[in-house]
Parts: structure tokens; C-alpha cells; sequence
């Protein structure tokens, strides 16, 4: 038999249609998850737990942004769905994010030059919380010690570990600081110090900065959503501490895909 | 075929009564969202690449001169997730493509509608505007 006739066999054998075998894994049905009676996955089931117990995070995410919000014109194509909070990421806080004048300062700077100034814009990595609410998916790979996070912009990842160390003095700073985990019921908290001094939170430019505290606080409600609350101590930045919560929506039936920026940018060279 | 003449309008300053375009991971100012060009040409490439994939689409001007435009559109990972692929539009195609222009460049804008040479839909841009407020908010 040949490969192409093994591999047409093999399609119909998984009821797969000519455009799915073109999407390559695109529409690659996710195993193990629950379902309903049609098939569809069933985003209000249990949240999944772990054989210890512990409420399972693994699987892919998106800011959960409800496609039909964005699709109001007639013969519409789906559009891209992006998370307010990626603009402006204390949107929902009445009063906005308490800057500090230090930061108002930056701000009003980075403003002055458009995009130009903003690390994303010139391909530097998906720091974290800002990559919370980027228009990429995550990936979360889970064990009883240790999360794993993978971003798609630049095939990133982040390490937060759950076997109890305590955070570094003195860090040398980066992009994503040093987390670690503990449990409090089934709300995974995240505590992270050692972030860079330059980070950007959103494209309007609100500072995080190496003398902050960041706790992100990750919740399950069910199979569809997780609740990531990130709250942030930055004495530097921020007049008070503040919190927001940003809700993810699962991601089933399909894969990740990469988003390597360097390889072909061309707007740094728009702001002129 | 459709035997129109290839055809460039500038709308620039117009009020834009559909969506701007937005898909950028950054700031858009490099763009002018509340201007609006549409071109009437053909396709020389698709560009398949991160960050962004790009239309090149050769346009006749007034004068007759054909024009080289470059369209920014969604990353790949986007669009394959909108249903495209890197053959959805081939060399020599027909487009008809609605987009904002870049405030310093003549023939560089952002997508927000493509239409086949029929009129059927391809592609369109979504409803946010991605600029930062005109002054930062925040409580003392």
C-alpha cells in the first residue's frame, strides 16, 4: 500500500474531510476532555483535578473575549478577538491604575512615540502578567512540583515551581522574575519577584518594575475557564497595591501554533 | 473577468464608518485609523511570516503608473485560525482591499477588508481601536 493511500484511508478512518488533513493539526480533536452528547466539548463541566487531587490547569488559553462581540457587519468574516486589558490593563478598575508621577512621567514619554518604545513592539518576549492578555495562546503543562507555561509569541515559556522554595534576594533581574507557587484550596497562588525594571504591562505603557511584588491568583471554575486575578506591589509604579482579574477561556480541538517575531517585523521602521 | 480598470481611491480624513483595523500586539499609531484607502489591483505575493503576513498588491494609480502597496495583516497563526493558509491568495489574483494607511509611508497600510474579485469576503478587520487613552488615567 502506498504512504498517500495509507494516508487517505487514514483520514477516512478518523472522519476527517480533505480541509481538515490541509489544516494539518489545526482541528486535531483533543482527547480525554468531556463532552456532550453532540460532541462538542463541555466547557461547563468539573474542572478536571490531578491524581493528587489538585485542580488541573494543563491545556491551551485564551483571554476569553466572546467572538460575536466583534462580528456586527453583514457577510463578516470572524475577527480576531483581543483582550481590552491588553491596551490598558487596569481598564476595569474605576480610576485606573493609581500611577505614581514617575509613572505618569514614562507614560506621557512612551506615548510620545507611539509603539516605538514598547518592548513588544520589536519582538522582545511575552513578559508575564502583560502575556496574560497578548493574542497568543498559552499552554499550560502541569506537574504535582512544577507549572509550565508556553507562550506562542517566540515560542516562549515561563517556569513556576510548587516544591515550596522561597523567592530569590536580590535577584538578578528578567523578563518573567522567579515564581513560585503554593496551594490555598484549589486557587494555585504565584508569587513572583525579580522583574526587569523596564516591563511594560500594556500598550499604553503602564511600568512594572524590579521593585515589584506580583501575585497571581489561578482559578478554575470549570472545564471552559480559569480566572487569573494578578495583583501587583510596585511601590515604584504604583501608589497602592491593585488588583485585576483577567478570565482565559480553554482552547480544545486545536494546537499551538508558533509566532516568531523577529522573523519578518516591519513596523518599527512606521514610526518615523 | 471583470474587465474594470484597476483603480487606487484615497479617502484620507474621511470619517470611517466601519471598523478600524486592530490586530496589533503594539500601539498602531504608525497607522492613521480615521483615514481610509481602498485599491482595485492584483496580488505579487502573500508573505507568510511573523509578526505579521503581508498582501503585495500591484495597483494602477490616476496617472496610470502601477503602484507596489503592502498591506500588514494578522500573524499566521491568526489567520490560519480565520481559515486562511498561505494559498488562500495566489500571484495574479484579483483583490479589492480597504485598509488605513501609515502616516509616513505612500503605499504601506494596515488591512481591513479583502474581497475576492466576486465580492466575497475574505478577510476583515476587528472592531478595537488599539491606541493608548490621550492621557493616563490613575487615582493619586
Amino acid at each position: 500500500m502506498t504512504r498517500a493511500l495509507r494516508s487517505a484511508l487514514l483520514a477516512v478512518a478518523l472522519g476527517a474531510s480533505p480541509a481538515v488533513v490541509l489544516a494539518q493539526w489545526l482541528d486535531y480533536r483533543t482527547p480525554g476532555i468531556p463532552r456532550t452528547e453532540s460532541g462538542a466539548p463541555d466547557l461547563k463541566a468539573p474542572a478536571p483535578r490531578t491524581r493528587d487531587g489538585k485542580p488541573d490547569f494543563s491545556g491551551m488559553w485564551f483571554a476569553n473575549v466572546p467572538a460575536k462581540d466583534y462580528c456586527k457587519e453583514k457577510d463578516c468574516i470572524q475577527e480576531e478577538r483581543m483582550a481590552r486589558e491588553q491596551i490598558n490593563l487596569g481598564i476595569k478598575l474605576e480610576g485606573g491604575l493609581p500611577y505614581t508621577d514617575w509613572s505618569k512621567e514614562q507614560m506621557t514619554k512612551r506615548r510620545a512615540h507611539g509603539g516605538r518604545d514598547d518592548p513588544h513592539t520589536y519582538c522582545m518576549p511575552p513578559n508575564f502578567p502583560r502575556a496574560w492578555t497578548l493574542p497568543q495562546y498559552i499552554k499550560v503543562i502541569q506537574t504535582p512540583t512544577e507549572m509550565v507555561l508556553l507562550h506562542e509569541f517566540n515560542a516562549a515559556y515561563r517556569e513556576i515551581f510548587i516544591d515550596g522554595r522561597a523567592l530569590p534576594e536580590n535577584p538578578n533581574p528578567t523578563w518573567n522574575g522567579y515564581s513560585s507557587a503554593h496551594w490555598e484550596g484549589d486557587t494555585l497562588v504565584i508569587e513572583t519577584n525579580g522583574i526587569r525594571d523596564d516591563m511594560w504591562l500594556d500598550i499604553q505603557g503602564s511600568p512594572v518594575t524590579e521593585s515589584a511584588r506580583v501575585t497571581e491568583r489561578l482559578k478554575r471554575v470549570n472545564f471552559g475557564i480559569m480566572q487569573v486575578e494578578i495583583a501587583v506591589n510596585d511601590p515604584k509604579a504604583y501608589t497602592r497595591p491593585w488588583s485585576v482579574t483577567v478570565e482565559m477561556a480553554t482552547q480544545v480541538d486545536t494546537t499551538m501554533l508558533e509566532e516568531i517575531c523577529l522573523d519578518d517585523e516591519q513596523d518599527v521602521k512606521l514610526y518615523k | 473577468m471583470n474587465s474594470r480598470p484597476l483603480t487606487l481611491l484615497m479617502l484620507v480624513g474621511a470619517s470611517v464608518a466601519s471598523a478600524p483595523p486592530a490586530r496589533a500586539h503594539h500601539s498602531q499609531s504608525e497607522f492613521d485609523l480615521r483615514a481610509k484607502i481602498e485599491v482595485d489591483g492584483t496580488v505579487t505575493k502573500l508573505e507568510w511570516k511573523s509578526p505579521h503576513g503581508r498582501l503585495y498588491v500591484d495597483v494602477k494609480n490616476e496617472k496610470g503608473e502601477v503602484e507596489s502597496w503592502n498591506f500588514e495583516l494578522p500573524s499566521p497563526n491568526t489567520l490560519m485560525r480565520r481559515g486562511w493558509t498561505r494559498d488562500t491568495l495566489k500571484t495574479g489574483d484579483r483583490v479589492k482591499v480597504a485598509g488605513a494607511p501609515a502616516r509616513n509611508f505612500p503605499t504601506i497600510a494596515i488591512a481591513t477588508s479583502i474581497k475576492d474579485a466576486n465580492d466575497k469576503p475574505l478577510f476583515t478587520g476587528t472592531t478595537q481601536i488599539y491606541e493608548p487613552e490621550a492621557e493616563p488615567k490613575g487615582a493619586e
